[in-house]
């Protein structure tokens, strides 16, 4: 006679529920939305812009200091919503990848074998009991020479899909409701575009006006396929360029 | 391939005699989307549905069905991070094989050997096992062959089969429409209108996929207007 629950470590480890859910790999998700930020990424037809909110808990810390948005290689950045620490550790091992990468052989990562690195790593926590799946949703974005701009989102369950615009995070249902009604006829935007709708996808879903140095802005375009964080004077122009367009 | 800590199985018996871990794993599968494989007189045709989380996400990023060696093909029903591992590793599994024998792997081999490192999931320390069903569709010698792999590590070979969240809809209708001597353009006809008569909203060709392969023995996925063509035949 077996018992449901089976032996009751299916909620502890990485293994499967009676209804064959990974609880782990579902917890990892609240993980994510328990760090209380919300990010968004959007694809235009030659850029790609990621933006996220800069929450600086304490007056006392240094505000260069906290930041979400890492560079990879010079060409690649990554966005992390979640514990801040996973996050880290993620990107410490994807610098490592990308750099050996480049060394073995003799060019530059694309994006989307990047990610996919990723999302098969985070599948390896999902499998293997001795590591919990990391509460990190890593995005991943480039300009690659063949396929152009690229953004993928990879995720604690080992998911990676490329978008055309995304969101993660506590508010990540209602901004990807907004970006569906924006991106529903598949619109190509330029770069001032593709940078405010992202920034003004985050206010709306917020419902709050940011200030330059509330939020964090990353870019990467064809016309400088460097990976970019825009500075607060950058940021400022945009916030400026929407208040006056609404 | 036990992980040090944990070197005991996570998948054992209950009183029952059964391994509920490999259960759980199966009812995984079965909450997947549909997915189904015909072999025909002439060639094997596999097909699933592409379901999408959002309109946001980039269809041409994602492809379920994958070629494990230019002459067998694979599509599954489950957890697509699982089922990303298990190409990885029959892929290799074929190539050591060319490596060592100068000969393409047969499909029955490659079909071994993946259902292999399945068990071992289901019995290793430390592990879960994989939650997907996988079917292999592969022309070599022997002809067109089409087999199912389980999360146990089980397989059989069938002339046609379903997986996932309509399999008991889809099987019966492929049950009537079987015939031993079909062509391979029925057969493709026949697998879009089983998934059709599953699909929750509208088909198109960006909303499924389709893998065939030819007595040329070159598997190959279609590309949406390949699909769209046949999907105007089926109407």
């Amino acid at each position: 006679m077996s018992r449901g629950t089976g032996a009751g470590y299916d909620r502890h480890i990485t293994i499967f529920s009676p209804e064959g859910r990974l609880y782990q790999v579902e917890y990892a998700f609240k993980a994510v939305k328990s760090a209380g930020a919300t990010s968004i990424g959007v694809r235009g037809k030659d850029c790609v812009c990621v933006v996220t909110q800069k929450k600086v808990p304490d007056k006392l810390l240094d505000q260069t200091s906290v930041t979400h948005l890492f560079p990879i290689t010079k060409f690649i950045g990554l966005l992390a919503t979640g514990l801040t620490a996973d996050a880290r550790s993620l990107v410490y091992q994807a610098r490592n990848e990308a750099a050996e990468f480049r060394f073995k052989w003799g060019y530059e990562i694309p994006v989307d074998v990047l990610a996919k690195w990723i999302a098969d790593k985070a599948q390896v926590y999902t499998q293997h009991a001795y590591m919990r799946p990391l509460g990190v949703v890593a995005m991943v974005l480039g300009y690659d020479e063949e396929k152009n701009a690229q953004l993928f989102k990879c995720d604690p369950a080992g998911h990676f899909f490329g978008h055309k615009a995304t969101s993660a995070g506590l508010k990540e249902q209602e901004a990807i409701n907004f970006l569906e009604k924006k991106m529903k006829d598949d619109p190509q935007f330029t770069y001032d575009e593709t940078v405010q709708i992202a920034i003004s996808a985050l206010q709306s879903v917020l419902q709050e006006d940011f200030k330059a140095t509330e939020i964090e802005v990353g870019v990467v375009r064809k016309e400088d396929r460097v990976f970019r964080a825009l500075t607060t004077e950058e940021i400022d122009q945009h916030l400026t360029a929407i208040s006056e367009r609404d | 391939m036990g992980d040090s800590q944990y070197s005991f199985s996570l998948t054992t018996f209950s009183p029952s005699g059964k391994l509920v871990q490999i259960e759980h794993a199966l009812t995984a599968v079965g909450s997947g989307q549909t997915s189904l494989g015909i072999k025909a007189a002439n060639g094997v045709v596999i097909a699933t549905e592409k379901k999408l989380p959002s309109i946001l996400v980039d269809e041409t990023s994602v492809q379920k069905i994958q070629a494990l060696t230019p002459n067998i093909g694979v599509v599954y029903s489950g957890m697509g991070p699982d089922f990303r591992v298990l190409v990885r590793k029959s892929r290799k599994q074929a190539q050591q094989y060319f490596r060592l024998y100068k000969e393409h792997i047969p499909v029955t081999q490659l079909v071994r050997e993946t259902a292999a490192v399945m068990q071992e999931f289901t019995q290793s320390g430390g592990v879960r096992p994989f939650g997907v069903s996988l079917l292999i569709a592969g022309y070599d010698d022997n002809g067109p062959q089409l087999y199912q792999v389980d999360p146990s590590g089980s397989y059989f070979s069938w002339k046609a089969s379903a997986m996932g969240k309509n399999v008991s809809n889809a099987k019966t209708f492929l049950e009537k429409r079987y015939t031993e001597d079909m062509e391979l353009d029925d057969a493709i006809h026949t697998a879009i209108l089983t998934l059709k008569e599953g699909y929750e909203g509208q088909i198109s060709s960006n909303n499924i996929e389709i893998g065939i392969i030819r007595p040329d023995r070159e598997f190959k996925v279609l590309s949406p207007s390949e699909i769209k063509d046949f999907l105007e035949e089926v109407e």
